[in-house]
């Protein structure tokens, strides 16, 4: 069952910590070069036939390690897979050949109508059997491997059979599709739903995690109920430092990516960021050697 | 495939066409949520996804026509958005393409007001959204023109660069525009009345660039968008302005990185022209 595609020995991200490529930064990060590992970048950002957002990609690019992260697959949805979308995409990793391409354990659109949000999937074998198929042509068209990442849930489906990190390793095992370990959208779904993240963690096979997010989160009141809204807006928090330290041991030199996406600071914020994030992942390597 | 295509649309449903009832029987119930040992309704949590839906939507409108956000007012333009969502949700997982039918749906809401010419203002936005994002294409090579004897200049075609636009308003869309910047300051006014606008949209090394340009201009440029023959493109300039001068006009939109290429056989041509 298993048709594990091996990474490209050159596929290696870095170890120091890289953060997420938004335009605003553009600019600031050719002048001053700032010192982190890599960039990701959300592939539709750059789909642009020409202009100046791609130049920029192509001139950061050859100064640094790139991602490749998608947003808008939807490749949970039960409509046919998109192929002017996934085209878009194999021209990209073409173009700027990236360690790493992502998309999400979601869908965002049904009847060709997209609400350009991660949805949260049932955890069904029914949608098991269609994401291992989705990843598995993707990969196909790519001819690479591709990380699939957990996101955050405000809701769960009555129809679920198992649970979330059940289904995230047996979708890695049956596609052969790696793992981006959202530690912040781990959080946010333990506490709205009200499972352990560390049993989370501690359930996905070390070898399947080959990248881990971190980002801000709000938390929302709701009468006497609080909920907690992945709004990528602010720092992470310390439970979130804390369930890295954590998840920096248990997937020890897998690298670590900032993302920070709605009022986005300047670069320094976000260079402080990640090296905070490698001070953490250094203690938790210098400890386990 | 069935249950998680059932379960897709009536989710679906109930983001798109307010119906939260067609998923909620979807949704856990709230007896495990540790969280202040507080249940939080399943309509509170779709809620929560439909208001994620309308606001990434209205502020990718936004990021596209903030000229329109600014003439209208946020409160306004949210409304706006609301219904634009409703007749014209997105069709693609990049969320980019979602102005494409803006300044025509603002068309249909304005037409006959006072407002009507915020649709030439929304198809300035979007001209100036797609120059941005058009094609890469070299400078115009002068040398081409060369290669080809004078008698057969009159069925020259020439192409735009595929990054170059052109509007035209009854309105004074580009002092429009320009007042309602991020960084412009004063309460302008601008006077409707005070004339017609034929701009010319290009990508300059410092970015995109808008221009007033004259009648003349405009006409031959438009002609040569529509890949009509030299001769053809001329006499519309001219008729517009006897003193027309081919040679001063060609030089100058070379400069300006305006064409692309000239051709002696018919060929279509990528420019952004809207409608």
């Amino acid at each position: 069952m298993s048709t594990r595609l091996p990474l490209p020995a050159a596929a290696q991200l870095p170890l120091r910590a890289g953060i997420g490529l938004r335009a605003q930064h553009h600019a600031d990060i050719v002048a001053h070069r700032p010192v982190v590992g890599w960039f990701e970048a959300h592939s539709e950002n750059y789909f642009a036939a020409g202009g100046a957002q791609r130049s920029c990609l192509t001139r950061i690019r050859a100064d640094y390690a790139l991602s490749l992260h998608g947003v808008g697959l939807s490749i949970g949805s039960t409509d046919p897979l998109n192929r002017d979308h996934l085209e878009q995409i194999v021209r990209l990793v073409h173009d700027f050949e990236p360690m790493l391409v992502s998309e999400h354990l979601s869908w965002s659109s049904v009847g060709g109508r997209f609400s350009n949000d991660l949805l949260p999937l049932p955890y069904t074998e029914e949608a098991l059997r269609h994401m291992a198929t989705r990843v598995r042509d993707v990969q196909d068209a790519l001819g690479r491997q591709i990380l699939i990442e957990n996101v955050s849930s405000y809701l769960q489906f009555n129809c679920s059979r198992m649970s979330e990190w059940e289904f995230l390793t047996s979708l890695a095992e049956e596609s052969g599709c790696g793992i981006l370990l959202d530690v912040n959208n781990v959080y946010v779904s333990a506490c709205n739903h009200g499972f352990d993240a560390h049993a989370y963690l501690q359930a996905l096979p070390r070898s399947a995690v080959k990248e881990i997010h971190l980002a801000g989160h709000t938390v929302r009141r709701i009468g006497e109920a609080e909920i907690r809204i992945d709004t990528h807006n602010t720092h992470v928090c310390d439970a979130v430092w804390d369930l890295y330290s954590m998840a920096a041991k248990r997937f020890n030199g897998v690298p670590t990516l900032i993302e920070w996406d709605a009022d986005i600071p300047s670069l320094d914020v976000l260079v402080a960021e990640a090296h905070k994030a490698d001070c953490i992942a250094g203690e938790e390597r210098a400890a386990a050697a | 495939m069935l249950q998680l295509r059932e379960l897709q649309r009536s989710f679906d449903s109930a983001l798109f066409d307010d119906a939260s009832e067609a998923v909620a029987p979807w949704v856990r119930g709230c007896e495990s949520d540790s969280a202040n040992g507080a249940a939080i309704d399943a309509h509170v949590r779709i809620a929560i996804y439909r208001n994620n839906l309308r606001e990434g939507f209205r502020k990718a409108l936004a990021l596209e026509f903030p000229v329109i956000e600014r003439l209208v007012g946020e409160d306004y333009f949210r409304q706006l958005a609301l219904s634009f969502l409703a007749e014209h949700p997105s069709r693609a997982g990049d969320l980019h393409p979602i102005g494409e039918p803006f300044a025509h749906f603002l068309h249909s809401r304005f037409e006959d007001t006072p407002y009507a010419y915020m649709t030439d203002v929304a198809t300035l936005e979007w001209t100036y959204q797609q120059s941005l994002i058009a094609a890469d294409a070299p400078p115009f090579d002068v040398a081409t023109l060369r290669d080809i004897p004078p008698e057969a200049y009159g069925q020259l075609r020439f192409s735009l660069h595929p990054a170059c636009g052109l509007v035209r308003s009854p309105y004074p869309v580009m002092r429009i525009w320009a007042v309602n910047q991020a960084e412009a300051t004063g309460d302008e006014v601008v006077d409707l009345s005070s004339g017609a606008d034929f701009v010319l949209i290009r990508r300059a090394a410092e970015g995109v660039e808008m221009r007033r340009i004259a009648t003349a201009d405009f006409a031959i440029l438009q002609a040569f968008s529509q890949q009509a023959p030299l001769a053809d493109a001329l006499q519309q300039a001219r008729a517009l302005d006897p003193e027309f001068d081919l040679g001063e006009a060609l030089r100058r939109f070379i400069s300006l990185g305006v064409l692309a290429a000239a051709h002696t056989t018919h060929s279509t041509s990528p420019g952004v022209t809207p409608p």
